[in-house]
């Protein structure tokens, strides 16, 4: 028996580079070997895309994408389809909590320069996974087609009206019809499920395949290239396959629990992760009192919102997730991790971070006098934190990074 | 040292930025009747269901649907057998047990109460169950209305108080009450005596009127909301259950995953 496998193993590695890959990029595939909780996020966004992926597909075979059905063919899924419910649950819990671990992958980036030289293209690519995330869970959130879909799509899509000139007939042609209707949902799903899981995934790859080359960073940003054993290898990194897949082993067990305690107890998250309003089936003629995005668009809602001017909005938006991408650009510091950086570094990672979840936290709620000022206050923090970057990078004092993991 | 003082610091920023944004807070979902009361389920207790499926089918059915639910599924899960629940609770012969609960309404009703009844299935869901509680022990007698009948929690509602018979005649009444002191205690005169001040809105129901006493039409709304609450996610109990179950694997998973980690790391670590 062992020598057929033995055998097929043979004729199948002669024809495909499966004992090359696999050595290539997880037994013998160095990663530091002192790395911190922070670093297993990557990992965890994985996980998530895949259960997404994966209830994705058992989803649309009950899901009926046309105006009449969309709505009741989710109770129906909720109702009739044998474990229906764990499936549609999943994908909801799934959705909010890839964005969770994805925010604080993209942190993990900030705080220990995960950018810096040479892995400017990780993160461009990281970058370019986050928008089309964004986009992914706006049409995914329209296809159940409550009223918080409904109108959700409608302040979304009026965005693509503030641009000049062609903004009106932008829209129509996002729409698809003059107002939001069925047509817009199928198109929507068409979208959802085809053509951004494709753009998801080969992005996904490329991500990967671009880290694999330049090589995992660490929470100390020190270079474990420097010093190699006899035969190449970082003597500051251990295989990933067993070593850190058994770390991330256990971030998934504790991911995976946490993951559970919302699925099965709080599936709605309060409100948060599916809308209350979102369970009242599409209606055109009524407004919700206070239309609110999902918690993961909630800072950039803010910003659209602290903005009076609509097209003044959508640029600050656009530029709020644009600003990301030239990240590797604005970081003139010598050092890579926060550990080292000098003190104006430090506060103002702080001060972007509490902005940006008071921004989030803003997006929820309705708007007072108190609110707008911190709305804006809060986006000036965000932007002074990249674009004063190349400023408070450069001139502060840095530590000296030790030699060694 | 100095980072010390600098994760104070940002401590106190944070706290800062984030109670400054908590002002003000919005108008309650109960609207008049200001804070909803509490209402917590017991999907378990299947009596409780059953009344309420009872008082629902008897009192609000003839209006309301509850269209994406079936009527074998209701009996099934509220443990009624088949034949008594036909026998009882549906009054079309033509009903198969695999029928959605469609409602018996014309569809001329929208012109007799303004609005179209509402579909009550996700009631529960995009309401609360708080708000449901509330809504419906909250109708009082208000004579400028077309059914005579206003609601504190949702003021101008179109719906005819259709449990008045069971609950009796409601009323807006005005109270001495006493004087809340500014250190949340009763507040009293020189002489020791509380001092009262006449509030209105309370709600009081003129006795007599109705056939069933406050805390048994209490009683008969917590069963309908509760059924209420089933119908909206009639797996709700059974997903409460299965979750302690799929927690204790992922403990399980954690904790033998752990194990494996040490044992794999003492070849490094030594």
């Amino acid at each position: 028996m062992s020598e057929i496998a033995g055998k097929l193993y043979t004729w199948v590695n002669a024809r495909l580079p499966i004992a090359n890959t696999f050595e290539r990029h997880l037994s013998k595939h160095p990663v530091p070997s002192k790395v911190n909780f922070w670093y297993l996020f990557g990992a965890l966004a994985a996980v998530t895309l895949i259960i997404q992926v994966v209830t994705g597909i058992w989803l649309i075979m009950p899901y009926s994408n046309t105006e009449e059905q969309a709505f009741s063919s989710i109770e129906y899924i909720m109702r009739d389809v044998d474990y229906g419910w764990v499936i549609r649950y999943m994908h909801t819990t799934g959705a909010s909590l890839f964005f969770a671990v994805v925010y604080l992958h993209m942190f993990r980036g900030l705080l220990y320069g995960s950018y810096q030289k040479p892995k400017e293209l990780v993160w461009i690519f990281g970058c370019t996974i986050y928008l089309a995330m964004m986009a992914e869970g706006f049409l995914g959130y329209v296809l159940p087609y409550g009223q918080m879909s409904y109108w959700g799509a409608q302040v979304i899509i009026s965005l693509f009206g503030a641009i000049p000139y062609i903004g009106e007939s932008l829209e129509l042609w996002v729409r698809g019809d003059y107002y939001i209707s069925g047509i817009t949902v199928s198109r929507f799903f068409a979208l959802h499920v085809v053509a951004l899981p494709l753009v998801l995934i080969a992005l996904v790859f490329l991500h990967l395949v671009a880290l694999h080359e330049v090589g995992a960073g660490n929470p100390e940003g020190v270079d474990i290239e420097k010093y190699l054993d006899d035969d190449g290898v970082p003597l500051d990194s251990v295989p990933f396959f067993p070593y850190k897949v058994l770390n991330a082993l256990i971030a998934i067990g504790v991911f995976m629990t946490v993951f559970s305690i919302i699925m099965f107890f709080f599936p709605e998250g309060g409100g948060y992760f599916i809308e209350m309003a979102n369970f009242q089936e599409a209606n055109p003629l009524v407004t919700p009192d206070h239309i609110a995005p999902v918690w993961y668009y909630a800072p950039f809602y803010t910003m659209l919102r602290a903005i009076p001017d609509p097209l003044g909005g959508l640029i600050v938006m656009a530029a709020a997730v644009a600003i990301f991408f030239v990240v590797p650009w604005l970081d003139r510091s010598k050092v890579a991790s926060i550990r080292y950086k000098g003190i104006y570094s430090k506060i103002a990672i702080t001060l972007f971070g509490v902005s940006f979840l008071t921004l989030g936290y803003l997006g929820t709620v309705g708007v007072t006098e108190v609110r707008k000022t911190m709305s804006i206050i809060c986006t000036v923090i965000y932007f002074a934190y990249f674009l004063l970057m190349p400023l408070y990078t450069k001139f502060e004092k840095t530590y000296q990074v030790p030699e060694r993991l | 040292m100095i980072n010390k003082l600098i994760l104070r610091i940002n401590l106190f920023v944070f706290f800062l930025f984030f109670f400054i944004t908590i002002d003000a807070a919005e108008g309650g979902a109960c609207k008049d009747y200001g804070e909803c009361d509490k209402f917590k389920y017991t999907l378990n207790d299947t009596e409780s269901l059953q009344r309420g499926a009872s008082t629902f089918i008897n009192y609000c059915y003839g209006c309301h649907s509850l269209k994406y639910s079936r009527w074998g599924r209701v009996a099934k899960d509220l443990k009624i057998p088949e034949e008594i629940f036909f026998e009882n609770l549906v009054f079309d012969d033509s009903i198969k047990s695999g029928d959605l609960m469609v409602g018996a309404m014309p569809s001329e009703s929208a012109e007799w109460f303004g609005v179209m009844p509402p579909d009550l299935t996700l009631v529960s869901r995009y309401k609360g169950d708080d708000w449901i509680y509330s809504y419906l022990r909250a109708y009082y007698e208000d004579s400028s209305k077309q059914y005579g009948v206003n609601n504190l929690v949702y003021p101008g509602t179109a719906m005819p108080n259709v449990l008045l018979s069971l609950q009796g005649n409601q009323k807006l009444v005005c109270k001495n009450v006493p004087l809340i002191a500014s250190n949340g205690g009763e507040q009293r005169d020189d002489f020791g005596n509380t001092v009262f001040e006449e509030k209105c809105g309370f709600l009081e129901v003129e006795e007599g009127t109705g056939t069933l006493s406050k805390e048994e039409f209490d009683k008969l709304i917590y069963d309908l909301t509760n059924f209420l609450v089933y119908v909206g996610e009639p797996i709700k109990a059974t997903r409460e259950r299965i979750g302690w179950y799929v927690i204790f694997y992922f403990l399980i998973f954690t904790a033998l995953s752990i194990l494996l980690y040490r044992e794999f790391h003492k070849d490094y670590n030594t």
